[in-house]
């Protein structure tokens, strides 16, 4: 366990130096300028706008730099050869893939209570009062970011960055309309088009489980009970993806 | 010597030989039985064998070389014996532990070839990482990070980005790294690679060190003269296979001596004789060296010269240098003992 403790260690390091700070930084210029861009223009509603900009912006750039940096984090690893020092000392390989896991995931998360900070910081300010819901909906987006740093560490557990960003970006779009596909499968098609659509519906990652940014703007709460369900479904999701993610590399054959 | 001997013949007859009645009680520090790593094309499924039989056994406290041409499988049979690789038949044990185990490796200590470590960290970092990797209690890897830094000529540059390091700094870090744990046993792919002369000589004496306190190291190298020094026992592969195991010196016994006969003011009729016993002569100025091919020729050449009244400056033993003997077995001239190819 000390082990994974260290390679997430330095994973969250490794992160942090590749200039994540500036983007953050970058992000809260930018929504403090845009809040006062568009807040006249929003007839009164300027609070919601900046909330709703503010979150969904600071989920979607994380999730982008899970899916960027995330797909490359191994196979750099691979390529450069860093790994065989590392995989020389007494350390699993499936707990280098869990310390590579929790450091993206902690550097993630990091970086959504950062921006949701400026978006709190913000309203505040400019509208003095504080949206406290908006931690409701935080709670689940680190979930939700668990889940998809899990997808990116399964898919590099085997194949390239390019088609580890690839696949994940797929599964992800995938994840947030499983609805709608399941829809489409039941719709008219042939039994066995119903039946590999609904399997597919419930491999994919639920992710519309984990977004509560729309509601917690229009002063709706995150219920307990829909944070308790989150958490069970993504642990259990992520953890089911790091044991397949951790036999594949167990058996992968470095170069 | 008869062990040594023994254990040569050992390594290179199959995992059926003696092994049972030359069974040593203590548990060896590294063996490897039968071992085989086979590549396969990803395109044409063609298979490459890199590895082929290796069986080798190392003995407590001796500096082991691993010899080869760039491609014998010097560094696939590392892989393999660290479990980076996974072998295609054979079987290796540390202390009697198979590679996967993560245990195996708490007590060794291994420089990869051409190292490279993690660019963002600073070596004093990079080494702090490798001792939590080990379970080294925090205060204890400070101290062995800055001590094994300065010791390796790193101390001014320990709070620099590896980023910016050269090749032999790197590979200072790298044996710094190897070194963390007090390892039993240290695996050292190339030690010698991207080293200025005085680089080498300290990893020399590192190593002397190292072997007086206990340590049996592995190393690889195909830089011959740096090896020959400090090895107690070389193995030398060819195409993936381990054609000669033994001690430098019965390694070179077998080899062809030479004596070096110095003479002052020899003229060309005195010297021929020699020459058409079969014996080089060569002139330097005033002066003329007779190469002797073996021992009892060399009393009758000297009874000669002493009669000839040609006054002799020196006489030397020409041992054959390891580099030689290497070239002349991977040239496949001698029959290669203890191997079977
Ligand atoms: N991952 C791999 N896939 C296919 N072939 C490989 C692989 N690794 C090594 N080989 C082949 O195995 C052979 C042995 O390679 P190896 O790196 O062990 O040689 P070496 O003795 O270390 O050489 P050098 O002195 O140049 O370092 C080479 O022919 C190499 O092409
Ligand atoms: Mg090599």
């Amino acid at each position: 366990m000390r082990g994974v403790v260290a390679i997430a260690q330095n994973t969250v390091r490794e992160v942090i130096r590749q200039r994540m700070v500036l983007v953050l930084a970058l992000f809260g210029v930018g929504l403090v300028a845009a809040s006062q861009v568009l807040s006249p223009l929003a007839l009164g509603e300027g609070r919601k706008v900046v909330t709703d900009f503010g979150l969904a912006g600071s989920s979607l750039l994380a999730t982008l730099l899970v899916v960027v940096l995330g797909s490359s984090l191994l196979h750099k690893e691979l390529e450069r050869r860093t790994i065989y020092a590392v995989m020389a000392k007494p350390i699993r390989r499936s707990e280098f893939l869990l310390g590579k896991f929790c450091g993206l995931w902690i550097t993630a998360a990091a970086l959504i209570a950062g921006m949701f900070a400026i978006v709190l910081g913000v309203v505040t300010v400019s509208y003095g009062e504080t949206p406290w819901l908006v931690l409701g909906a935080m709670a689940l987006t680190v979930l939700e970011l668990g889940v998809i740093t899990a997808i990116v560490v399964f898919f590099s557990s085997f194949t390239t960055p390019a088609l580890t960003a690839f696949f994940a970006a797929a599964t992800i779009v995938a994840g947030n309309f499983a609805d709608d596909l399941l829809y489409f499968g039941s719709q008219g098609a042939a039994p066995w088009v119903a039946r590999a659509t609904e399997a597919v519906y419930w491999m994919l990652p639920h992710l519309t489980v984990f977004n509560a940014r729309g509601a917690v703007v229009h002063g709706i709460a995150v219920a307990p009970e829909r944070l308790a369900f989150a958490a069970a479904y993504g642990l259990l999701y992520l953890m089911a993806l790091l044991i397949v993610a951790g036999a594949i590399f167990e058996r992968r054959e470095f170069r | 010597m008869s062990t040594i001997q023994d254990t040569a013949h050992r390594s290179g007859a199959t995992a059926l030989g003696g092994r049972g009645i030359h069974a040593v009680p203590t548990m060896p520090i590294l063996s490897l039985e039968g071992l085989r790593k086979t590549y396969r094309d990803p395109m044409t499924l063609k298979p490459f064998t890199a590895v082929d039989e290796v069986t080798l056994e190392l003995e407590r406290g001796e500096i082991f070389g691993l010899l080869g041409p760039n491609g014998a499988g010097k560094t696939t049979t590392i892989k393999l014996l660290l479990g980076l690789a996974r072998p295609t038949a054979g079987r290796v044990l540390l202390e009697g532990r198979e590679p996967r185990e993560p245990a195996s490796r708490s007590k060794l200590g291994y420089l990869p070839e051409n190292p490279c470590f993690y660019d963002h960290l600073t070596p004093l970092e990079y080494l702090d990482l490798t001792g939590a990797l080990f379970g080294i209690a925090p205060a204890i890897r400070r101290r062995r990070a800055s001590d094994l830094l300065e010791r390796l000529g790193l101390g001014a540059h320990a709070r620099k980005a590896l980023r910016k390091f050269s090749k032999g700094m790197t590979q200072r870090v790298g044996l710094a790294q190897a070194l963390m744990n007090e390892p039993r046993l240290l695996i050292l792919d190339e030690p010698m690679s991207g080293l200025d002369p005085v680089g080498r000589s300290e990893v020399k004496a590192l190593l002397r060190e190292q072997r007086a306190a206990g340590v049996t190291v592995l190393m690889s190298s195909h830089v011959l003269a740096e090896t020959e020094p400090i090895c107690n026992r070389v193995g030398i592969m060819k195409q993936g296979r381990l054609v000669e195991v033994g001690t430098v010196s019965t390694l070179l016994q077998s080899g062809v001596r030479e004596w070096e006969v110095a003479v002052e003011g020899m003229s060309d009729a005195v010297a021929a004789p020699f020459r058409a016993g079969g014996h080089d002569v060569e002139r330097i100025g005033s002066r003329s060296v007779v190469r002797v091919r073996n021992g009892d020729s060399l009393q009758d050449v000297l009874r000669q010269m002493l009669q000839a009244g040609i006054h002799v400056h020196s006489v030397e033993p020409r041992r054959e240098t390891l580099e030689e003997h290497f070239v002349r077995v991977l040239d496949g001239r001698t029959v290669a003992r203890g191997g079977r190819s």
